[in-house]
C-alpha cells in the first residue's frame, strides 16, 4: 500500500525545485539584477531576451520569477538553447557549458553582438566572459571583466562595479 | 474511510502541498528579487558536499544520506586548539575522550562516531583517503585493540568545511566507511590571508596553549590558487591527578592532558589548465609530546633508589611524524564527462622514546633515557575515477589501488632487555621497548573496482545504485552494495532511505603488532615472557590464533528532511548498524586467568616459556541503533544583525548480539576469553548514550557573540568487575570576537564557562583509582576533565 501510494506520488508533476536550493535561487536573480546596472547599444527590439546555454539547472525557476519582471522597461523574453546555433538575437547569456572551448566559443560569439555573458564556471571573467558568479562559504561572489564588457560594447553600472571583483587587464 | 477515499485524501493533500510550496519558492525567489545587491551578497545559502557522491558537490539537505556540514565558522570559534576536540564539540555521536597513563594514546587520542570503534571511520582529505595513525591503541581506551586518524594533525584554519556523512559507505569508499565518513574540505579558491595568534590556559592555571596561524593564498591563473597553511602549536600539560596516599599524600602523578607541541603545514593547491586542472594537497605534522606513566615511588621494587631517592615518573615522550600527500589531475571531457587520476602517499611514523625512567634490571648501569623504537605505517593509493551525466542520471566508476606497510621498529636493547640486576622488572619502565623479537615489516596490496548509478525516475524520486569489488592481498576479496532512494514528496519535505552492506579490512597493526617482555621470578627455570602475539606467531598459532577476516557491516538509514522555509531545516533519520566479526584483542591467555584453560593450551604456554598471551581475534557481533535530530535556523534581525543556530541531537546504542566460536585449543568460551565485564562495558557502555549540540552564533556589525552548549549523555565504565555508571553532563562555550578594525578581530572566549567535571569515580577497592586516590575520574569522560579554559584570540586578514 505505502509503496503504491509512494508510486501514485511520483506521477504528481508539478513543476518545482527543491526549496531549499539558494544558490540557484540568488543564480536566478541575479541575472535580471546584473543587466538591470547595464546599458547595451541600442537595439530594436521590445522585449529583454534572456537565454540559457546548455543545462537548464533552474527547472521553472527563471519562468516563474521573471513572467512579471522588466529590465530596461522591457518585459521579459527567457529561451533555452543547448547549441550554440540555437542561441538567436539575446541580450544576456547564462551558460551552463562544462566544456572551456565551447564556453570560449560562445564567449567570441557574444563579443560580436554585444550580449552580456553570465557564467558560474571557473576562470570564466579571466577567459573573456563578461559576469562571473562564485559561492565561496556559502555566500555569492561576483567578478566581473571590465575590459570584456567594454569590448562587448556594454556599460557597466558603477553600483555594481562596487561590490564586484573588477578585472581591468588580465591578470588574476 | 476507504482505502480509495484515503489514498485520493492522500495524492490531494500531496498534490495542494506541492503546489503551495512551488509558490513559496517563486516568492522567496522574487523576496530576493527586490533585495540591494549588497544584501544579496551576504545571503548564506545552503551548504554544499561532496562525500557519499562521484557526480560533484551538491546540496546537503538534498542528499539521498544524511550528511552534516561543519563550517570553518563554527570550526574557528570553538575554542578548541584542534579539529579532534572541535568536532567532539559540534558533532554529535563523535566521541573524542582524552585518557592518560594509556602510553602512546596520550599523545594521539582516539576519536569515535556513534559509538563505534576509531577504526570503523574513514576521513578524507579533499574526498581522498587519509591513513591512518602507526599506533594500536592497546591500554584500556576507548578504541582498545584499533588504529584509527590522528585529526589532530591537520591545521584548524587550513579547513573550510567539514562534512560528516552519516551512513556505511563502504559500497562506494571501500573499507573503514562503517560508523560513517569524515571528509575534510581544505580551503580553496577565493580566500584571504590570514595570520592568529592564540593564547589560553585553564581555570586552574595550567594547559597553557600558544598557538600561532599563518594561512597565505596566492591566487593563480584561471582561478587556480596555491593555498599554504603554517602552524605552531604548544598545549601544555594539565594535571588532575589526586594524592598518592603510599607516597605521603602528595601528587606525585600526571593525569590529564600531554604536553604536546605540533608544528604543522598544509598546501592546498590548483592549477587549472583548459578543461584540465591539476591539483596537490598535502599535510605535515612533526609532533613532540609527553605525559607521564604511573609513579614509582622510592620504595617501589622498580625504582633504584640511589637514582631516584624520592621515586620517579617515567616519561613517556613520543616524537610523531605524520605527513601526507596527493597529486592528480581531473577534467572534463567535451561530452561532460569528467574524470579524476590522483596518487596519494601517507605516512605515520610513531616513536617512543622514554625518559627520566631506568631499566631495572640493569642495576645502576641503566640509561635513564630510552628509545624504545617506534611504530611506522604507510599508505599509497592510485586511483582514477570518471563521472558523466546523462540527462538527469549520473553514472560513475573507477579503480583504486591501495598499498599499505605496516612497520615495528626495536627500541634500543636497554629498553627491552631483561638484565642480571633484577629479574623481575624488564625494560624501560613505563614503556619497555619493542623487542627485536617484535620487529616486523608487513605489507598489503589491494585492488578495487567500483561503479555508482544515480537514476532519477522523476524529479521527484531518484535511485542511487552502488557497487564495490575489492580485492585484498592478503584475506582475499569483498563486494559491497549500497542502494539509497530520495523522494522529494513536496518543494519543502524531503524523505531518504539507504541499505548498504560494508567491511573493515582487518588493519595490518592488528594482524601484525606484536609487543612482548621478558621477566623471570625467582622460581623460574627461565625467562617468562607475556605480551600480545601477532596473529601468524607460531605461539599465537597455537593457541588457535587464525589470520584475521575483514568485519562485515549492514546498514539501514531511513530519514526525513522538512524546509518551511529558507531559514529554517529540521531532520531526522534512524538508523541502524550490524557489524559481524568485530576484532578484538582476547583476554590475558594464561593457565591462571582462564580456570578452564586446556591442558593442550597450558602445554603450549609452558613449553614456550610464555606466562600468558594475548592475540587478536574475529570476536563478536554487535548493532547499533540510533536517532539523529538535527534543526538549522538563521534569521536576518534588525539593523544587520544575523542569528544562527544549529542544533543536533544523537542517540545511538552498541549491543553484542552474537559471540563467535573461541578456538577449539583453548577449551574456553568466547566470554570467558574476551568478554570480561571491562570489555562489554567499553563495547556497549563506555561512550555517551547520548549527545545534544546547540551552536548559535549572533553576528552584528562590530562583533560576533558565539555560544555552544552540549550536553555529553551518560556512559559507563567498570571497577573490580561492576559496571558504574558516570552522569550526563551540561557544558557552555562562548566567545565574543570583536572586530577593532576592518580586517582585524579580537575574540575573547571560555570553553566550559561553569567549570563542569565529570562525575569522579567512588569508593573503590583499587589501589590507585577511585574517590581521593591518584585518578579519580574515567578514561572515557568524553570531554576530559580540565574543567573551565579562557583563551584570547587576535586575528588579521591581509
Amino acid at each position: 500500500m505505502v509503496l503504491w501510494v509512494l508510486g501514485l506520488l511520483c506521477c504528481v508533476q508539478a513543476p518545482w525545485a527543491w526549496a531549499g536550493d539558494e544558490e540557484r535561487k540568488l543564480e536566478a536573480v541575479f541575472i535580471g539584477r546584473f543587466a538591470s546596472y547595464i546599458e547595451w547599444p541600442a537595439k530594436p527590439r521590445d522585449r529583454f531576451v534572456i537565454t540559457l546555454l546548455d543545462d537548464n539547472p533552474f527547472g521553472s525557476l527563471l519562468d516563474d520569477l521573471y513572467r512579471d519582471k522588466r529590465i530596461h522597461n522591457k518585459p521579459i523574453e527567457l529561451r533555452y538553447a543547448t547549441r550554440l546555433e540555437q542561441v538567436g538575437e539575446t541580450d544576456a547569456l547564462f551558460i551552463t557549458l562544462a566544456s572551456s572551448a565551447a564556453r570560449a566559443a560562445a564567449i567570441d560569439h557574444a563579443q560580436r553582438n554585444g550580449i552580456l555573458t553570465i557564467s558560474e564556471a571557473k576562470g570564466f571573467a579571466e577567459s573573456g566572459g563578461i559576469i562571473q558568479l562564485d559561492f565561496i562559504e556559502q555566500k555569492a561572489r561576483i567578478k566581473i571583466n571590465h575590459g570584456a564588457a567594454l569590448k562587448s560594447g556594454l556599460r557597466i553600472g558603477a553600483p555594481l562595479l562596487t561590490i564586484a571583483t573588477v578585472l581591468r587587464g588580465d591578470k588574476p | 474511510m476507504s482505502a480509495p477515499h484515503r489514498i485520493a485524501l492522500c495524492l490531494a493533500l500531496a498534490g495542494a502541498g506541492a503546489a503551495l510550496a512551488g509558490g513559496k519558492a517563486v516568492q522567496e525567489t522574487n523576496d530576493y528579487y527586490r533585495r540591494p545587491l549588497e544584501q544579496l551578497l551576504e545571503v548564506e545559502t545552503q551548504a554544499k558536499a561532496a562525500v557519499g557522491s562521484r557526480g560533484g558537490a551538491r546540496d546537503a539537505l538534498d542528499a539521498e544520506v544524511p550528511i552534516d556540514i561543519i563550517t570553518s565558522a563554527q570550526l574557528q570559534t570553538t575554542g578548541q586548539p584542534d579539529l579532534q576536540r572541535a568536532l567532539a564539540v559540534l558533532v554529535p555521536g563523535f566521541n573524542a575522550p582524552r585518557p592518560s597513563i594509556t602510553d602512546g594514546t596520550d599523545h594521539a587520542p582516539p576519536f569515535t562516531l556513534r559509538g563505534l570503534s576509531p577504526d570503523q571511520v574513514l576521513v578524507l582529505v579533499n574526498g581522498k583517503r587519509l591513513h591512518q595513525s602507526a599506533l594500536l591503541h592497546n591500554n584500556g581506551t576507548v578504541g582498545r585493540g584499533s588504529s584509527g586518524v590522528d585529526l589532530a594533525t591537520l591545521p584548524l584554519r587550513a579547513i573550510e568545511r567539514v562534512e560528516v556523512l552519516r551512513d556505511g559507505a563502504a559500497a562506494q569508499y571501500g573499507s573503514d566507511a562503517i560508523a560513517g565518513i569524515i571528509n575534510i574540505i581544505l580551503k580553496g579558491y577565493g580566500q584571504r590571508s590570514q595570520a592568529t595568534v592564540t593564547y589560553g590556559r585553564t581555570g586552574e592555571g595550567d594547559g597553557i596553549t600558544r598557538q600561532g596561524t599563518l594561512f597565505h593564498t596566492l591566487p593563480l591563473a584561471g582561478d587556480g590558487f596555491v593555498n599554504l597553511t603554517a602552524e605552531w602549536r604548544d598545549r601544555g600539560a594539565t594535571n588532575r591527578a589526586g594524592p598518592d596516599a603510599s607516597d605521603g599524600g602528595r601528587i606525585n602523578t600526571h593525569f590529564g592532558d600531554a604536553d604536546t607541541q605540533d608544528g604543522l603545514f598544509a598546501l592546498n593547491a590548483e592549477l587549472p589548465r583548459g578543461d584540465a586542472t591539476l591539483y596537490l594537497h598535502g599535510l605535515y605534522d612533526r609532533r613532540r609530546s609527553s605525559a607521564g606513566a604511573f609513579y614509582r615511588t622510592a620504595g617501589d621494587a622498580r625504582n633504584i633508589a640511589a637514582i631516584y631517592p624520592d621515586g620517579f615518573l617515567p616519561r613517556i615522550e613520543p616524537k610523531i611524524l605524520d605527513f601526507s600527500a596527493t597529486a592528480g589531475v581531473r577534467g572534463v571531457l567535451d561530452d561532460g564527462a569528467r574524470w579524476d587520476i590522483s596518487y596519494t602517499h601517507g605516512h605515520n611514523d610513531y616513536h617512543f622514546y622514554v625518559n627520566n625512567s631506568l631499566n631495572t634490571s640493569l642495576g645502576l648501569a641503566t640509561p635513564t633515557s630510552f628509545d624504545s623504537g617506534a611504530t611506522r605505517y604507510t599508505q599509497q593509493i592510485l586511483n582514477a575515477d570518471f563521472s558523466k551525466k546523462i540527462g538527469r542520471h549520473t553514472v560513475a566508476g573507477g579503480y583504486e589501488f591501495r598499498q599499505e606497510h605496516y612497520r615495528i621498529i626495536k627500541g634500543d636493547a636497554a629498553s627491552y632487555m631483561l638484565g642480571s640486576a633484577d629479574n623481575f622488572a624488564y625494560g624501560a619502565q613505563g614503556f619497555p621497548g619493542f623487542s627485536p623479537e617484535n620487529a616486523v615489516s608487513a605489507s598489503r596490496q589491494a585492488h578495487s573496482l567500483y561503479g555508482d548509478l544515480k537514476y532519477s525516475a522523476t524529479e521527484r524520486l531518484m535511485l542511487d545504485a552502488a557497487a564495490r569489488a575489492e580485492h585484498y592481498s592478503d584475506f582475499g576479496s569483498a563486494l559491497n552494495g549500497k542502494l539509497a532512494l530520495r523522494y522529494r514528496a513536496t518543494e519543502d519535505l524531503l524523505f531518504r532511505s539507504s541499505v548498504s552492506t560494508g567491511f573493515r579490512a582487518p588493519s595490518l597493526s592488528q594482524s601484525h603488532f606484536s609487543y612482548t617482555g621478558t621477566y623471570r621470578n625467582s622460581n623460574d627455570a627461565a625467562a617468562q615472557f607475556w605480551g600480545n602475539f601477532a596473529v601468524d606467531h607460531p605461539v599465537a598459532r597455537a593457541l588457535g590464533a587464525t589470520d584475521l577476516k575483514p568485519e562485515k557491516s549492514r546498514h539501514l538509514t531511513l530519514g526525513m528532511v522538512f524546509q518551511p522555509s529558507s531559514q529554517l531545516t529540521a531532520s531526522a533519520d534512524v538508523f541502524v548498524t550490524d557489524i559481524h566479526d568485530r576484532i578484538l584483542p582476547t583476554g590475558y591467555i594464561s593457565a591462571y586467568s582462564l580456570s578452564s584453560l586446556s591442558p593442550q593450551a597450558a602445554a603450549v604456554l609452558a613449553q614456550n616459556n610464555i606466562d600468558g598471551a594475548v592475540y587478536f581475534t574475529n570476536a563478536i557481533g554487535t548493532r547499533t541503533r540510533g536517532l539523529d535530530l538535527r534543526l538549522d535556523y538563521s534569521s536576518e534581525l534588525d539593523k544587520g544583525a544575523r542569528l544562527k543556530l544549529v542544533a543536533a541531537y544523537q542517540r545511538s546504542r552498541t549491543r553484542i548480539t552474537e559471540l563467535n566460536q573461541a578456538p577449539e585449543v583453548l577449551g574456553v568460551n568466547m566470554t570467558d576469553l574476551i568478554l570480561d565485564p571491562f570489555t562489554r562495558v567499553l563495547i556497549e557502555g563506555s561512550q555517551p548514550a547520548d549527545a545534544i549540540k546547540l551552536w548559535s552564533r549572533y553576528s552584528h556589525g562590530s562583533y560576533d557573540l558565539v555560544l555552544n552548549l552540549n550536553r555529553f549523555g551518560k556512559f559507563h565504565s567498570v571497577s573490580a568487575y561492576d559496571r558504574v555508571t558516570f552522569s550526563a553532563k551540561w557544558t557552555l562555550d562562548a566567545e565574543l570576537c570583536l572586530r577593532l578594525a576592518k580586517d582585524v578581530t579580537l575574540a575573547l572566549g571560555g570553553v566550559n564557562l561553569f567549570d563542569v567535571r565529570p562525575d569522579k569515580w567512588g569508593q573503590t577497592d583499587d589501589s590507585l583509582v577511585g574517590a581521593g586516590k591518584v585518578i579519580q575520574y574515567s578514561q572515557y569522560a568524553p570531554f576530559g576533565y580540565n574543567g573551565a579554559s579562557y583563551y584570547l584570540r587576535l586575528g588579521v586578514n591581509f
